[in-house]
């Protein structure tokens, strides 16, 4: 574990905890949920009853959003569900090393060393094919629940 | 085994949901299917074929590639036109070659049991469409017709002949399509007796087909003589299979006439049209009496006769061609002139008001006209039919008939059809014939429904219910042609009572049937009930301009007796669903919206009865209210709530009408009883919906509230109170008679004064502001108390608090109750209204900015209006200067409320209205720096930058039209900030995930975005067309159109052809960009090089698109382009300038003009490519300026076009086309309105001539 690392997450910390408690009626499609302990995005909302006269309740379908996996819950809507804390920011992409790290640069001018390359063939092309070519890259990485994975990238073009 | 297979065939036909239009294509198609059941690929191989044939290209020759055999195919098709005359159509006249169309043949039996057995389907494929693709295949195609054993070979070679006779219509000399006609009919003929049925059929219709593209070119004589052979084979023939087959061509001949049914052929709409009438007027009658002879003849051998005899098959067929003609859509001399007179127009015939009732089960009124009299009515059919249908009835028991024969089914619907016959075939003598015709009728179909209680026993033990279900259609054809009072007359001669008692009894027993088998799985009784229900509808809307005429007394009391069984079933079913847990969560969108129809056919009923029905449904409300109180802690109510649910949806019906958008009045039925309720608060309608209101104010009550208030019985309450309020609560004053009234008529002022009663007892002035106030706290309860019920709050926002906001006179009072006050507070100050689904905040935010117009001054709503918003932008601005923004801004309780907020925001921004514009000016003004703020913060979060985006776009549409040049200024400058910033952040990027759905979200949210930065473009657009401001936006150096245009160009990258595939967002976009090159070419020009390319690379794009409405934009855009061109350089200026004679290429390369790219183009579209024929005229439109434009380059290609082609005969053809479609109709070289309408008319006959020829050879 490199000192950047430890910086960041402390600094992730000291603001608030990982997790909020949200009415579940109150999260949408597209929001974020967390389910069986994992931060997942909302890709479906759906409202049922309990018994014909009874309370609404929740469906949520969601997806994990490090490992790609399908999640489901159900819960009574006036309840409260967690929602996790998803935090994205943006990197310059300085060095890919050969050991499958990349080196970025960080808003205060120092460098974060301990992310891995997706592993992913195709998402590792994009990057490493954009990065041959000379292009400037930013890379949007995501964060959430002690977690952190590339997510995006952008071409910024090669002039600046 | 091939008989059966007919009679199931008949069967199918009969069939009864088919509609006039389909049936005919359906059965067509069916008869394939059902007699190729292993050769289903003949259809598949059919559609390939055309297909293929539509993509083929001039350019790459279609035999060069194929298998072998094609090559001995080529050779034996004689290769110009000429051979083929002399050769005759008779391949035993003159064979060219015997052994040439041997192979032929051969290779075409070869590829059928080739496909069949899937051994190189390909090959086979491209062998049987070289057949259809080949010129004049004709020889060949008969040759098989006539000697190929196998019956798939011989279908293929009919369908060759009519693809080819189709595409090469305009150069065959007359005698040959005649002849080729006439080869199709004597084969038929021929064969009648064949086994291979679906071979004949389809000879059949290609014959109709063929006879039909001839039909304006053959003279009359051509035509009779035609005919007559046909009518020889129907009516003077002994032989069944000959007679079944002249009629099988005349059903063939009628579908390919009736405009639904026909095939397009590549002719414009005119055509058909012409067709279709001239058929009416000279022949269809004529055909109706052929069939009729026939089957006049056969049916007495049919009733002598005690079993089957092959004449039934030609008789059921004869009924069921003459049912096929009274189904078609007559539109008599009159219209027929019009219609021609009104050219491409003519598919918007009149409509038939009388056809417009409410009806799921579509009942057509048969209309022939006058001249129909004699065959139709005076002639006794009514009688013969119905003497032949009692005959058969007898018969049922012996071998080869059964209820559900081909015979009996047909002989049946067209009973039915006859019931329906009305309009000017009946003489001016008051209706009396045509209720003589209609006795007549009743008296044969009363056997299948009576006695009602024994027919629907008999169904329940396994009897047919078919001749039930057709005398239920047949009673709902009366009810369409007939008042409700002839309607009851009409049994009174035959029975004691009269046939609103037999329609309410049959009814009850239906009902009764339904509720004893609520789980099973027996369709009919829904099927009756639904009929039987439509019957009613039919009855008791038919008069809508105020039927005064109520049904006799025994009619009332028929009514409300069925009704009452009707609200009894109804209440059965809710308490034994009440447990069942099978998903139904959406049972109120259910009944709402589908049962809608469902319901308002009961209220119909209940409103004609309505002086016992309302009291009826106060008992039963007030009934189950004590039931509820009395078990109370001791029993489960759950029952009871679900019977209060469904008393509460059939009251709402009942009581009020669905306003749709317009303030329903109290209906007339209502209106029309009570004249002797003197004291308001005695009014049934009053009790009973006090008592309701007074049950739904126990809500309020936290304990009653927990015991019985169920979210799903709130629903209904909360539904009722909507729907009745907008009826009843606070009448317009207008509403009320005038107390005065001249008409001093005594029943007229009792009238009016129940009436007037009723309407001011919820008024204004009475108990209406009492109401209004229990109803906003109601309203408050489910919002607040109700946490997470979705569905209930939006009911509560949506339909209740809307629909109240929207009345001027309630508004000016909702002001002023402390409740909605309250309601107000709540929502602008506190939290606990966040928990509120986002759109229903949206909705709720709206409906209180929109109560702001309640206030008496103008200040006062633009104060109202600040101190709702002032809190939440207040929020926003203080949240955006955060230093940490960055850091919280993700957070999730940050994300809610910044959510919650842009929600709001936009809520207020769609309630702009002139007089608190003001104020939702100033709450955009504030979060404008914000919103920027916001952007940047999170962009990374698509669910806000949708919001953002969203709320800037509501904001402008509300907006812009009143702002003055300087707001206009400093919106449309934050506009293209907001532009640019989310372009930034856009462009390049791409999103990287290992989950396939969250991509596609992305791209979803991507496309969302995008169609709402198109809006905002095109809101920015409508000031130039709309603007209230005092001062020119001139003076302030702002153009909107350059301003749009820069929007364009930004937008535009971040579309990508993927995105492109969703059609919303592609028309949104076409259809701005057409809309700014047809409202600003000259800004067009203006443009560098590279915007300039951008929009003649998506025009181009979009000429090609297969959606006809993107083309159509697109060449009207392009009309726009090439006319601005042409007529600034005849006024000497420079037009488009350099980008009309060089224009770059993305790689940089100089290519030619961009409109001389866009003639070619086009013009390679419309003589080779495959488009809808309704572009035609647009594309005229914008051919026409860029010829004129363009005109060395237009001679060029005309040039190259000529040489290319090869044939003689067609490279004349071709020069002349070429030739008048530029010179014929006087078209000279201006661009004016006259000269457009020629060159359109010189486009179509252009393209009949030559596409034929171009676009195979």
């Amino acid at each position: 574990m490199s000192d950047e690392e430890h910086h960041f997450e402390s600094k992730a910390d000291a603001g608030a905890s990982k997790t909020f408690p949200q009415q579940a009626g109150t999260i949408r499609k597209n929001g974020y949920i967390v389910i069986k302990g994992r931060p997942c995005k909302v890709v479906e909302v759906s409202t049922s009853k309990t018994g014909k006269h009874g309370h609404a309740k929740c469906h949520f379908v969601a997806i994990d959003i490090f490992n790609g996996k399908k999640l489901e819950d159900i819960v009574p809507s006036s309840h409260n569900c967690d929602v996790p804390h998803v935090n994205r920011t943006d990197y310059q992409l300085i060095d890919i090393s050969e050991d499958g790290f990349v080196s970025l640069l960080t808003e205060t001018g120092n460098t974060k060393d301990d992310l891995k390359l997706p592993t992913d063939e195709n998402l590792l092309g994009q990057i490493k094919s954009g990065f041959e070519e000379g292009k400037d890259l930013v890379v949007s990485v995501m964060s959430a629940m002690g977690e952190e994975q590339i997510c995006a990238l952008k071409d910024i073009g090669p002039k600046n | 085994m091939v008989k059966r297979r007919e009679e199931e065939w008949q069967r199918y036909y009969a069939a009864w949901p088919l509609k006039r239009p389909v049936m005919a294509k359906v059965v067509s198609d069916y008869f394939v299917r059902l007699h190729s059941h292993n050769f289903a690929w003949i259809h598949s191989l059919h559609y390939g074929v055309l297909r293929a044939h539509l993509y083929f290209r001039p350019t790459a020759p279609a035999h060069s590639t194929h298998h072998s055999a094609v090559s001995h195919l080529s050779l034996a098709v004689p290769s110009s036109a000429t051979t083929m005359y002399q050769a005759g159509y008779h391949q035993n006249t003159a064979p060219p070659d015997m052994a040439q169309l041997q192979a032929t043949m051969r290779s075409i039996e070869l590829a059928c049991s080739s496909i069949q057995m899937h051994a190189n389907p390909a090959a086979a494929e491209a062998t049987i469409l070289s057949l259809n693709q080949s010129p004049q295949p004709y020889q060949a195609c008969q040759f098989i017709l006539e000697n190929s054993e196998l019956a798939n070979a011989r279908f293929l070679a009919a369908g060759a002949i009519r693809d080819a006779a189709i595409r090469e219509w305009s150069f065959l000399e007359t005698d040959y399509k005649k002849s080729l006609i006439r080869f199709c009919w004597l084969f038929i003929m021929k064969h009648a007796g064949s086994h291979e049925g679906y071979v004949q059929a389809k000879v059949a219709s290609v014959a109709a087909q063929l006879l039909k593209r001839g039909w304006l070119d053959f003279t009359a004589a051509d035509k009779e003589a035609i005919f007559l052979e046909v009518k020889q084979a129907v009516t003077g023939s002994q032989i069944v299979d000959v007679q079944y087959m002249g009629i099988n061509f005349l059903e063939s001949l009628v579908s390919e006439f009736s405009p639904s049914t026909s095939t397009a052929m590549g002719l414009p709409r005119e055509f058909h049209e012409q067709c279709r009438t001239s058929l009416e007027l000279d022949y269809i009658k004529e055909f109706y009496c052929w069939a009729q002879d026939a089957a006049l003849n056969v049916s007495h051998r049919i009733i002598g006769s005690d079993s089957a005899i092959p004449e039934a098959k030609v008789c059921s067929a004869a009924l069921r061609l003459m049912l096929q003609i009274l189904n078609w859509d007559f539109k008599g001399k009159k219209n027929a002139v019009e219609s021609s007179k009104r050219g491409l127009d003519v598919y918007c015939g009149d409509i038939k008001p009388e056809s417009n009732f409410l009806g799921r089960s579509e009942c057509i009124l048969v209309q022939p006209g006058s001249l129909w009299r004699d065959v139709l009515i005076s002639s006794g059919q009514v009688g013969w039919i119905l003497n032949l249908y009692g005959a058969l009835r007898q018969k049922f028991s012996c071998e080869g008939y059964w209820l559900d024969c081909p015979l009996a089914v047909s002989a049946r619907k067209l009973i039915v059809q006859f019931c329906s016959i009305t309009g000017t075939i009946f003489p001016s003598d008051g209706g009396y014939m045509q209720r003589q015709s209609l006795v007549q009728l009743l008296s044969g179909i009363i056997q299948w429904i009576e006695p009602p209680n024994a027919v629907l026993k008999a169904i329940e033990c396994g009897r047919s219910e078919s001749e039930l279900l057709d005398g239920c259609r047949a009673l709902m054809s009366m009810a369409a042609v007939s008042t409700p009072l002839v309607f009851d007359q009409l049994l009174k001669s035959l029975r004691p009572y009269g046939t609103l008692t037999l329609l309410s009894v049959l009814m009850s027993e239906v009902i009764k049937c339904l509720m004893e088998n609520l789980s099973e799985e027996e369709t009919w009784s829904w099927v009756a009930r639904d009929i039987l229900l439509d019957t009613w509808t039919a009855l008791l809307t038919l008069d809508s301009s105020g039927h005064n005429d109520l049904l006799p007394p025994e009619g009332i009391s028929a009514a409300a007796n069925l009704f009452a069984i009707i609200v009894e079933s109804e209440l059965k079913a809710a308490s034994a669903s009440a447990f069942s847990d099978d998903n139904e969560y959406d049972y109120l969108h259910a009944s709402v919206s589908a049962m809608d129809e469902r319901l308002s056919s009961y209220a119909l009923i209940a409103r004609v009865a309505s002086g016992a029905t309302i009291p009826f449904l106060t008992t039963l409300f007030s009934e189950r209210i004590t039931r509820l109180h009395q078990g109370r802690g001791t029993t489960d109510p759950t029952e009871t709530l679900e019977e209060l649910y469904s008393l509460l949806l059939i009251a709402g019906h009942v009581l009020a009408d669905e306003g749709q958008g317009e303030i329903p009045l109290v209906p007339k039925d209502i209106q029309a009883q009570f004249t002797d309720v003197v004291d308001a608060d005695k009014h049934p309608v009053v009790i009973l919906s006090g008592s309701i209101i007074r049950f739904a104010e126990q809500s309020l009550d936290p304990e009653m509230r927990t015991s019985f208030f169920s979210p799903r019985l709130m629903e209904a309450v909360i539904w009722f109170l909507a729907r009745w309020s907008s009826t009843y609560l606070m009448p317009p004053e207008e509403n009320k008679g005038n107390k005065s009234g001249e008409n001093n008529n005594d029943a007229q002022v009792r009238l009016e004064h129940s009436k007037n009663a009723l309407l001011s007892f919820f008024g204004e002035y009475n108990q209406g502001k009492l109401v209004l106030d229990i109803i906003i706290r109601i309203s408050l309860t489910t919002l607040v108390s109700y946490p997470g019920e979705k569905d209930l709050q939006g009911l509560t926002c949506y339909q209740l608090l809307h629909g109240l906001v929207r009345r001027k006179n309630v508004i000016s009072h909702l002001v002023s109750l402390d409740s909605w006050r309250d309601l107000a507070n709540v929502f602008a100050n506190e939290r606990g209204l966040f928990s509120l689904n986002a759109a229903h905040q949206r909705s709720l935010a709206e409906t209180l900015a929109l109560s702001a117009s309640g206030m008496k001054t103008s200040e006062a709503s633009n104060q109202y209006i600040k101190s709702l918003t002032n809190h939440m932008t207040a929020n926003l601005a203080e949240l955006s200067c955060k230093n940490d923004l960055k850091h919280i801004a993700q957070q999730p309780d940050i994300l809610l409320l910044v959510s919650c907020l842009l929600e709001r925001l936009r809520g207020v921004a769609s309630a702009s209205e002139p007089r608190t514009q003001k104020a939702i000016y100033e709450m955009g003004f504030t979060v404008m720096n914000p919103i920027l703020i916001f952007i940047e913060a999170y962009k990374h979060e698509s669910v806000v930058v949708y919001l953002l985006l969203k709320f800037v776009v509501d904001w402008v549409d509300g907006q812009i039209i009143y702002l003055e040049a300087r707001e206009t200024a400093a919106a449309v400058d934050f506009c293209t900030r907001l532009l640019q910033l989310y372009s930034s952040h856009n462009i390049g990027k791409i999103s990287v995930s290992l989950s396939n759905s969250l991509l596609s979200e992305a791209d979803t949210e991507r496309y969302k975005d995008l169609r709402a930065l198109l809006q905002l473009l095109a809101n920015l657009c409508s000031k130039d067309l709309v603007d209230f401001a005092s001062e020119s936006l001139e003076a302030y150096g702002v153009s909107i159109s350059q301003v749009v245009f820069m929007g364009l160009h930004i937008v535009t990258p971040l579309i990508t052809l993927e995105l492109l595939k969703y059609p919303k967002l592609c028309h949104s976009y076409f259809s701005l960009l057409s809309h700014m090159l047809e409202i600003y070419p000259e800004v067009v020009a203006q443009l560098n090089v590279e915007a300039f390319g951008h929009i003649a690379e998506t025009l181009d794009f979009g000429l090609h698109h297969q959606d006809g409405e993107v083309v159509d934009l697109c060449l009207r855009a392009l009309k726009a382009l090439a006319s601005y061109h042409y007529k600034e350089k005849g006024m000497g200026k420079v037009g488009l300038g350099s980008h009309a004679t060089i224009s770059k290429d993305p790689g940089g390369k100089v290519q030619e003009g961009v409109l001389s790219r866009f003639l070619c183009s086009l013009l390679q579209l419309l003589l080779f490519e495959d488009y809808s024929t309704d572009l035609v005229s647009s594309a005229a439109d914008a051919l026409f300026p860029l010829i004129l434009c363009e005109q060395n380059v237009y001679q060029n290609l005309v040039n190259e076009l000529i040489e290319r082609q090869t044939n003689q005969m067609f490279r004349l053809r071709l020069t002349n086309a070429l030739q008048s479609l530029t010179n014929s109709n006087n078209l000279s070289t201006t661009l004016d309105r006259v000269n457009f309408q020629r060159f359109r008319k010189n486009l179509h006959s252009f393209l009949i001539e030559v596409r034929g020829f171009l676009r195979t050879l």
